[in-house]
């Protein structure tokens, strides 16, 4: 503090005589604030404030006293004139109390005018007549009615210490009145409150001032050097680890000296980190590890370098493989987890250790593939022009944001590995060898992958990344520790001047998950804002809470899994669990997919080791799922959206009913799924083998109870015991009834034999088929419908080979008989219209018929061990004799019947596509056996008029004729 | 052919199980007065031959000749236009579809498809049958709209159209449709009636059937002709000159389910819980239904348990198959069943041996 001048002194003091109308000077008043204060100008006792102005009476009041003082004690005055000057900085206003004499008042201020300044003095200054007075006048009415004209008058000095005071008479005991007494201690208690919290805010502005041009916190404090991550050690080291494997591909064979001073600064930072505390005192860390880094960094030297593959073998050994001996297995690296936790900085500062110069390609930017193709593509290919000419290194960020049409950047990455793996296949060796000639055959062979890609995402289990994730080496981020990121709040706080305590910022850091990014940006925003953190606060708005739905994992761990109540939250049970409630309710409810999220529950909660001697949580659990799953059906049936909501309220009550804090190993709900993919396989399966068997039979029979009632019997009467394989001429007469009972059945519930490699590949494989010993399984498999699991039936007599291969030709020579004829003692033959809509169905049945065919012949041939490759000498004689036996038997039926034979159209088409098909398979036997069927025959075909869909060719009538 | 549909009836003269019925019908169709139909029964007791037979009474064997034909129908339904596939069967006379096929667009197919075959009228030349019969297959998987669009669609079409309704259940046809029809309960034929039909197959096909083995096959039958007669053809091929105590094979699924049961019975924990799912799966997927699934559970387990427990037991079984009906994972519910069984077993026995 300074001592006053005595010129100041003076001036004070005659300034504290000015009349109050003088003060006012540039400040503009509403009219009506200034009619309520003039009545206390009037009183002359300034006993009674109006309660509107209440700060302003104070503010005067206050200076009133302080001159009190001031004139006592000169050093008291010092304090409060310099009070009031800070005051007038801040635009106080204060009023003064009237002058006691307008005229005196003149004469002083006159006399001590302010060299600056230029002062107006009025005559008249408070006239019952406005025209009295000069120049602006306001009007003021008194609290008694009486209405005067007030003079307004202008200083136009720029004085900062302009006040005035009132010299109350000393009318008691005291000096002052008791009421100034008491309201002055008011006063200082308010003051110091002021001042005190003005202080500290005053020294943080700057900082403050300075961060604001400077950057973001997050930005600023971003860890540049590999020890100062928060992230989990052995995923930074594992990264690292990643990075190191392509050296010998990026750089060459020659190992530069970073390997060994990231490996060696590894070693030390996790034996440092260990038994260090990060928090306790920031320079001392950085003074201990920087500078043993930066040495190293400088003493790159050879003496060391032969050091280093002893070091490298050794931290390889450590970790289990050795760098080298796995060359980059998996090229690309997948980093996730949730937002904030360091993952983009991980990977730019694990690049910039290995030497590599990061090029990053925010893959929710650019979405369209060729963008992103050729931005990778330049990333990988190009050589950096810049002296330095360091290797480039792709971060891609954000991959996961890529949804449907901008998949583009996992669509190039696995291009680029997949075309990787053919090249590499090729010239692994070549690469490894002379590294130098990568680049020309890089560009050979379109593009190959030969630099390191990283790429990041929040959610591993986007739908985008499913085909990377296969191939991507994945790093799942954990969250650091709470105490972790504490510590490095604090000295981020140390450093910007923010005082915090720690039991704050756990708070923080707790309630952000750990989100370094959201706890820094919280904490640069209430900096500016000049607020302390609070912990309570830290629930309210001031963090901006993330509303990103968790992974279906995360659900299901909440529900399974009790936390670990912390004992403060315990104290307060209820406002805990409501707190746990609205938590977990919003979490499911963010998460949306009920159903999936109820069969994870359903999959998972049985493993759950929760106390239950009697079962009852468990019954109590199902019955809750089932209430959701008739909750869930009910919704999606009547459209009743709103009512998902009380969904997670079931999900929450069994997590109150079984959740424990043990940790369980949550799958994902794949049976469900998997047993209704197979489900519905089935059913297809089913229904396409009731389609083919006969109508007649096939009405009587619903598609549904087929397995429950039929297939078991069925089997058995399929295959007798007592059937001997044996040619059809050898078997007495009753079993040859049998066997064209047998027989009979098969052919009308379209069940055949068939060769199962057949099935596979029916191309290629025939003639290994036909002469290995093909196992013949019955076509529609009706076994699988019965072949549960753990479950062996107690006869399964399955029949042999041979008899199998008699059956495969009984059915076909059954089945040719049916088709030629129709006319075998069955009323109701399968006769298809014509009509539209479906030429598809026919050709596909055309096609079935035809394989089966085939199947069948070369079974046949198979049996008759015809092993020449022209079957068709073979077969064509005896197809030829069938085809006249039906001929035969078509002629003894009436023309009626005649008439329908071809409005089967498939035959007479199969007719012609099947001609076709020998033309190209020369082996081909059951065209022929058409044609030559076709040629015992006169010519009988009618093209039936109307419309049809079906494949029309132009056909010469040569070529229907024989 | 097996002898199910071998000797199926094929008038309803020739009908034996079922012949009160069958005179009824007949009667029905010599009057001309021909109303719509709703047949109902379990599976298994005829519904479908007595059908058949009414239509090859009405028509003639001209019914019989069927074809199967499966075309994609465009439907209009306001702002788009769905694609529904249908596999219809029928004669000149008659078409039999089953509309629940088509999941929950089965109103479309009452109200468009239905209606569309039902308005064009058959022109007979003599002018005699001037209507169509429509059989419509499950009718008691149709969803609630769907029966209601059908109501109007049989008031509206009944001069041109006749409907057939078949299903398992009446009571989930909506008591609207229930009432337009002539309801016609066909029940699960008695033993002696399976016996019957045995003998009748048995002399057919010149077997020795020994009557006390008939009636074995009866009683394992479940009172479904289609089983007995399966069954018996299966103990045909098996071993023929019949032996009087010969087994009768059961139904694969129905031994899996009786192995379910011990595995509950031996067992009551989550783990064994676990176990029993994954055996409950497999019988989903193979395409049992699961109400069949947790009768038969059911029925196995009463047979090893307490008399005292019976009755809770079956409480509990109705309970979840009601709350199966109303949701759609059915093996929730079946494994609810399966706990709450397990509870109240486990429960019984420390309460019985301590």
């Amino acid at each position: 503090m300074d001592i006053p001048l005595p010129e100041e002194l003076e001036w004070l003091e005659s300034n504290s005589l000015l009349p109050e109308e003088t003060e006012e000077d540039e400040f503009y008043y509403p009219e009506d604030e200034r009619i309520q204060k003039l009545p206390e100008t009037n009183s002359p006792s300034l006993s009674s404030p109006s309660p509107t102005e209440k700060l302003d009476c104070r503010k005067r009041v206050r200076s009133e006293e302080e001159e009190e003082e001031e004139e006592e004690e000169a050093n008291e005055e010092k304090r409060v004139r310099k009070s009031s000057q800070a005051e007038a900085d801040e635009d106080w206003l204060r009023y003064s109390p009237p002058p006691k004499s307008p005229s005196n008042d003149l004469v002083v201020d006159q006399a001590l005018v302010d060299p600056a300044g230029s002062v107006v003095v009025e005559e008249k200054i408070l006239s019952r007549f406005a025209s009295e007075i000069e120049g602006e006048c306001i009007p003021v009415t008194g609290p008694d009615g009486d209405r005067v004209y007030a003079k307004v008058s202008r200083w136009e000095t720029n004085h900062d210490t302009e006040r005035s005071r009132v010299k109350i008479p000393p009318s008691g005991l005291l000096s002052e009145s008791i009421r100034i007494l008491i309201e002055r201690a008011d006063q200082e208690a308010f003051t110091k409150a002021l001042t005190d919290s003005a202080e500290p805010s005053m020294d943080e502005a700057r900082p403050a001032m300075s961060s604001i041009r400077g950057q973001l916190w997050v930005d600023k404090y971003a860890p540049n050097s590999f020890t100062e991550l928060l992230s989990d050690e052995q995923t930074n080291r594992e990264v690292l680890l990643w990075l190191k494997q392509w050296d010998s591909c990026v750089f060459g064979s020659q190992i530069r000296a970073t390997a060994d001073n990231v490996l060696s600064a590894l070693r030390r930072h996790s034996s440092f980190s260990q038994n260090q505390k990060f928090s306790d005192s920031k320079s001392s860390f950085f003074s201990k590890s920087r500078s043993p880094w930066t040495i190293q960094t400088l003493e790159a030297s050879d003496a060391f370098q032969q050091k280093i593959d002893g070091v490298k073998n050794t931290f390889g050994l450590s970790k289990g493989k050795s760098p080298r001996d796995n060359p980059r297995d998996q090229k690309v690296l997948l980093l996730c987890g949730p937002p904030g936790l360091g993952k983009t900085t991980l990977a730019y500062v694990a690049a910039k250790h290995c030497g590599y110069h990061v090029v990053e390609i925010n893959a929710s930017d650019d979405r369209s593939t060729s963008i992103v193709e050729s931005k990778i593509l330049d990333a990988i290919e190009m050589k950096s022009v810049l002296a330095d000419a360091k290797p480039k290194c792709l971060v891609i960020d954000e991959i996961d944001g890529a949804q449907s049409e901008g998949k583009g950047a996992v669509e190039v990455i696995l291009k680029l590995l997949a075309s990787d793996k053919k090249s590499l296949g090729k010239d692994n060796i070549t690469q490894e060898a002379h590294p130098g000639n990568l680049s020309s055959k890089k560009r050979a062979n379109a593009a190959t992958l030969s630099r390191p890609i990283i790429c990041i995402c929040n959610d591993l289990y986007a739908p985008a990344l499913r085909q990377l994730r296969q191939v991507a080496k994945v790093h799942i981020f954990a969250q650091p520790t709470v105490s972790r990121v504490v510590a490095r709040l604090k000295y981020i706080c140390n450093k910007e001047g923010l005082k915090t305590s720690s039991i704050a910022l756990t708070a923080l850091a707790e309630y952000t998950e750990c989100d370094i990014r959201s706890c820094l940006n919280t904490l640069q925003f209430l900096n500016m804002k000049r607020q302390p953190l609070n912990i309570l606060e830290v629930g309210s708005q001031v963090v901006g809470r993330k509303d990103m739905s968790k992974s279906a994992f995360d659900v299901w761990k909440e529900i399974f899994q009790k936390r670990k109540t912390k004992r403060e939250m315990s104290m307060h049970g209820i406002d805990c669990s409501t707190k746990d409630f609205n938590y977990i309710y919003s979490l499911i409810s963010n998460r949306g997919d009920f159903e999936l999220t109820m069969d994870g529950i359903h999959e998972n909660f049985l493993k759950v080791h929760y106390h239950d001697p009697l079962m009852q949580k468990t019954v109590k659990c199902l019955n809750n799922l089932g209430v959701s799953d008739s909750f869930l059906q009910y919704t999606m049936r009547n459209q009743h959206m709103s009512l998902f909501v009380y969904q997670p309220s079931i999900a929450i009550t069994v997590r109150s009913l079984i959740s424990q804090v043990e940790k369980i190993n949550i799958e994902w709900p794949r049976t469900f799924l998997r047993n209704r993919a197979i489900f519905m396989e089935k059913k297809e399966e089913l229904k396409s083998w009731h389609s083919k068997i006969m109508p007649s039979i096939a009405r009587h029979q619903l598609v549904e109870s087929f397995v429950e009632n039929t297939v078991s019997p069925l089997l058995r009467i399929l295959s007798p015991p007592n059937l001997r394989p044996v040619a059809p001429h050898l078997l007495s007469e009753i079993e040859k009834n049998d066997l064209t009972q047998l027989v009979d059945t098969m052919v009308s519930y379209a069940i055949t034999y068939k060769s199962l490699k057949q099935e596979t590949k029916p191309g290629i494989q025939r003639h290994e088929a036909a002469t290995d010993v093909p196992a013949l399984t019955l076509d529609p498999r009706i076994g699988d419908f019965i072949s549960f699991k753990d479950y062996y039936p107690a006869m399964s007599s399955e029949l042999s080979l041979a008899m199998k291969q008699v059956l495969v030709h009984e059915i076909e020579k059954q089945k040719i008989l049916r088709e030629s004829g129709g006319k075998s003692g069955y009323p109701f033959d399968k006769c298809r219209p014509t009509t539209t809509a479906q030429p598809a169905v026919q050709s596909t049945e055309a096609l079935a018929f035809e394989t089966n065919y085939r199947a069948a012949t070369y079974n046949m041939q198979n049996m008759k061990e015809t092993i020449s490759l022209r079957q068709g000498e073979a077969v064509v004689p005896k197809n030829s004799k069938l085809g006249a036996n039906t001929n035969i038997g078509r002629k003894s039926n009436p023309p009626g019947n005649v008439q329908k034979r071809p409005c089967g159209p498939q035959n007479f088409f199969d007719r012609f596509r099947k001609s076709n098909s020998k033309s190209s398979n020369d082996h081909e036997d059951p065209p022929k056996a058409a044609t030559s069927e076709r040629d015992l025959r006169p010519l009988l075909f009618k093209f039936n008029e109307g419309f049809t869909n079906a494949i029309k060719r132009p056909v010469r009538i040569y070529e229907l004729l024989p | 052919m097996l002898w199910v549909d071998k000797y199926r009836p094929k008038t309803l003269d020739k009908v034996i199980v079922h012949e009160d019925i069958a005179q009824n019908l007949k009667k029905l169709v010599s009057e001309q007065d021909f109303p719509h139909l709703l047949f109902y029964g379990p599976p298994g007791s005829g519904k479908k031959t007595l059908i058949m037979g009414l239509l090859k009474q009405m028509f003639g064997p001209g019914a019989d000749k069927v074809k199967i034909e499966n075309k994609v129908w465009k439907i209009d339904a306001g702002s788009r236009t769905i694609d529904i596939e249908l596999t219809t069967l029928s004669s000149s006379y008659h078409v039999e579809l089953n509309p629940s096929d088509a999941g929950f667009q089965d109103r479309y197919i009452v109200q468009e498809i239905i209606k569309e075959m039902a308005k064009s009228r058959p022109i007979d030349t003599k002018g005699k049958k001037g209507f169509k019969v429509l059989v419509l297959n499950e009718v008691d998987k149709l969803s609630r709209e769907a029966q209601h669009s059908l109501r109007r669609t049989m008031e509206k079409y009944s001069a041109s159209c006749r409907l057939i309704l078949c299903c398992n259940s009446s009571s989930k046809v909506t008591e609207a449709v229930r009432s337009r029809c002539l309801n016609v309960r066909v029940n699960a034929p008695t033993e002696e009636q399976i016996i019957k039909v045995l003998e009748f197959v048995g002399k057919k096909e010149g077997l020795q059937l020994p009557a006390n083995f008939a009636a074995h096959i009866a009683a394992h039958s479940n009172r479904s002709l289609r089983r007995a007669l399966l069954s018996f053809e299966t103990c045909r091929v098996q071993q023929y000159p019949f032996s009087e105590n010969q087994t009768v094979a059961p139904m694969d699924w129905e031994q899996y389910v009786s192995e379910i049961a011990t595995d509950i019975v031996q067992e009551q924990s989550p783990k064994r819980l676990y176990l029993v799912r994954g055996k409950l799966y497999e019988l989903l997927v193979h395409c049992i239904p699961p109400e069949i699934i947790l009768k038969k559970l059911l029925s196995e387990l009463l047979k090893k348990l307490d008399a005292d427990l019976k009755h809770e037991v079956t409480h509990w079984a109705a309970y979840y198959e009601h709350r199966m009906r109303l949701g759609q994972k059915a093996i929730f519910h079946l494994e609810a069943f399966v706990a709450k069984f397990m509870s109240i077993y486990k429960g019984f026995l420390i309460a019985a041996f301590g």
